[in-house]
């Protein structure tokens, strides 16, 4: 019981490692088809599985957010206040963008002219609660590239995050939401007077 | 020819013309029936479907352009050269058999936001005039129903005929462009094209 709080609980383990696949996934291929797509047909289809993936998001990511506010996080790795605070923040901007982009998205095909229906998966059926509206799909539109770009800086300095807490300070930053270690003895804890990243 | 013998016979001596004279106004007569009756029938042409295709595309906003064909149809071509304005054309094609590049995307295209093929199973074209603009372009206008609604259009004609009516072989390309909300078809617009290009390649063979 003790490992409880010096490791994150496995549901946050597996829906955090889920929610980057997804995450990864659906940047990718938002890209992917904006840019290098120029057959209507293909278009169509990565549009309708970018939909499915930005909607498994969204209930991931409110699962995640539950999970965050019932768990006992586990205690800090020694750091000072400001890298501290820097974490925190790239953070719940992360959780924040997890959110927008998938909202903007669902906004984006409500508002579109070009009402395509989304069957999420081939499964359900995505409502769209608001009418047409051209300059309101723009600014969606506008929101969900804009989150896009963020987010995607953001998992650059949280992956490049990860891998210095690892490799330069080895503490147990990563190991935490990775693995649970047998024991402690094989990772090393960061002197006091260094400083590390970490939430 | 026969009537006109019998009232030259009935008029007065001095009133009938000359005998070469009358031998003229027969033959005369006789071609002009010939010429007459060789004008008005717009000979049946036979449709090469290995080289015909219907065609369209449209353009959207942020969205690549939309190719389309339909593979099941039927036409007829009626060609008269001598009086290109008695020519005809018509073709039918079958809404389910569009073709836009995939399986799903086809059966967005046949459904209710578009050409809702369960409820109009086909499109129509039939041509009410054909101008001849010199000797390899023609003008067809004709009307076009779509979505049950009815309008003209009119199509630019490309004709190749490899330089002779006898070769039995005339190749035609006729593009037009039409509104898609004139025959109610709203949806996308105007992020999808209003414009829709329609290219229709055929080739026409005679037995003759």
């Amino acid at each position: 019981m003790n490992d409880s709080r010096r490791v994150w609980p496995l549901p946050v383990k597996l829906f955090h490692w889920l929610g980057a696949v997804l995450v990864l996934g659906a940047l990718g291929l938002g890209v992917f088809m904006v840019q290098f797509i120029d057959d209507a047909a293909r278009r169509f289809e990565l549009t309708q599985t970018h939909k499915s993936i930005g909607v498994a998001i969204l209930g991931v990511t409110i699962i995640r957010l539950c999970l965050r506010f019932l768990t006992v996080a586990p205690k800090p790795e020694p750091a000072a206040q400001l890298p501290r605070l820097a974490a925190k923040f790239a953070h719940w901007a992360l959780y924040a963008l997890l959110v927008i982009m998938p909202v903007s998205g669902w906004l984006m095909t409500t508002t579109t002219p070009v009402r395509v229906p989304t069957i999420v998966f081939g499964l359900a059926r995505l409502p769209y609660p608001l009418a047409p509206n051209v300059p309101a799909y723009q600014l969606a539109h506008a929101i969900h590239v804009a989150s896009a770009i963020a987010i995607a800086a953001l998992i650059a300095v949280h992956i490049a995050a990860a891998l210095i807490h690892t490799l330069l300070w080895r503490d147990r930053t990563l190991a935490r939401i990775l693995w649970q270690p047998p024991n402690d003895r094989r990772i090393k804890r960061a002197p006091p007077a260094s400083i590390s990243l970490c939430d | 020819m026969g009537v006109g013998a019998f009232i030259v016979c009935r008029l007065p001596p001095r009133a009938r013309p000359p005998l070469r004279h009358f031998a003229a106004i027969c033959a005369l007569t006789l071609l002009g029936c010939a010429a007459a009756s060789a004008a008005t029938r717009a000979e049946p042409w036979r449709i090469d479907a290995a080289h015909t295709s219907i065609a369209f595309r449209v353009d959207a906003v942020g969205f690549p352009q939309t190719h389309g064909h339909f593979t099941r149809y039927s036409g007829r071509i009626l060609l008269d050269f001598e009086r290109p304005a008695k020519s005809f054309t018509g073709f039918t094609v079958e809404a389910a058999s569009v073709e836009v590049g995939s399986p799903v995307f086809n059966e967005f295209v046949k459904g209710s936001m578009l050409l809702d093929a369960d409820k109009f199973p086909t499109l129509s074209f039939s041509s009410t005039s054909v101008e001849k603009v010199d000797g390899r372009t023609a003008r067809v206008t004709g009307d076009l129903t779509m979505l049950g609604v009815t309008k003209p259009v009119t199509l630019t004609v490309s004709v190749d005929n490899d330089g002779s009516t006898r070769s039995g072989i005339i190749s035609f390309i006729a593009i037009g462009t039409i509104k898609r909300s004139d025959y109610g078809m709203v949806f996308g617009i105007p992020l999808i094209d209003d414009a829709l290009e329609i290219t229709v390649k055929t080739r026409a063979l005679t037995d003759e």
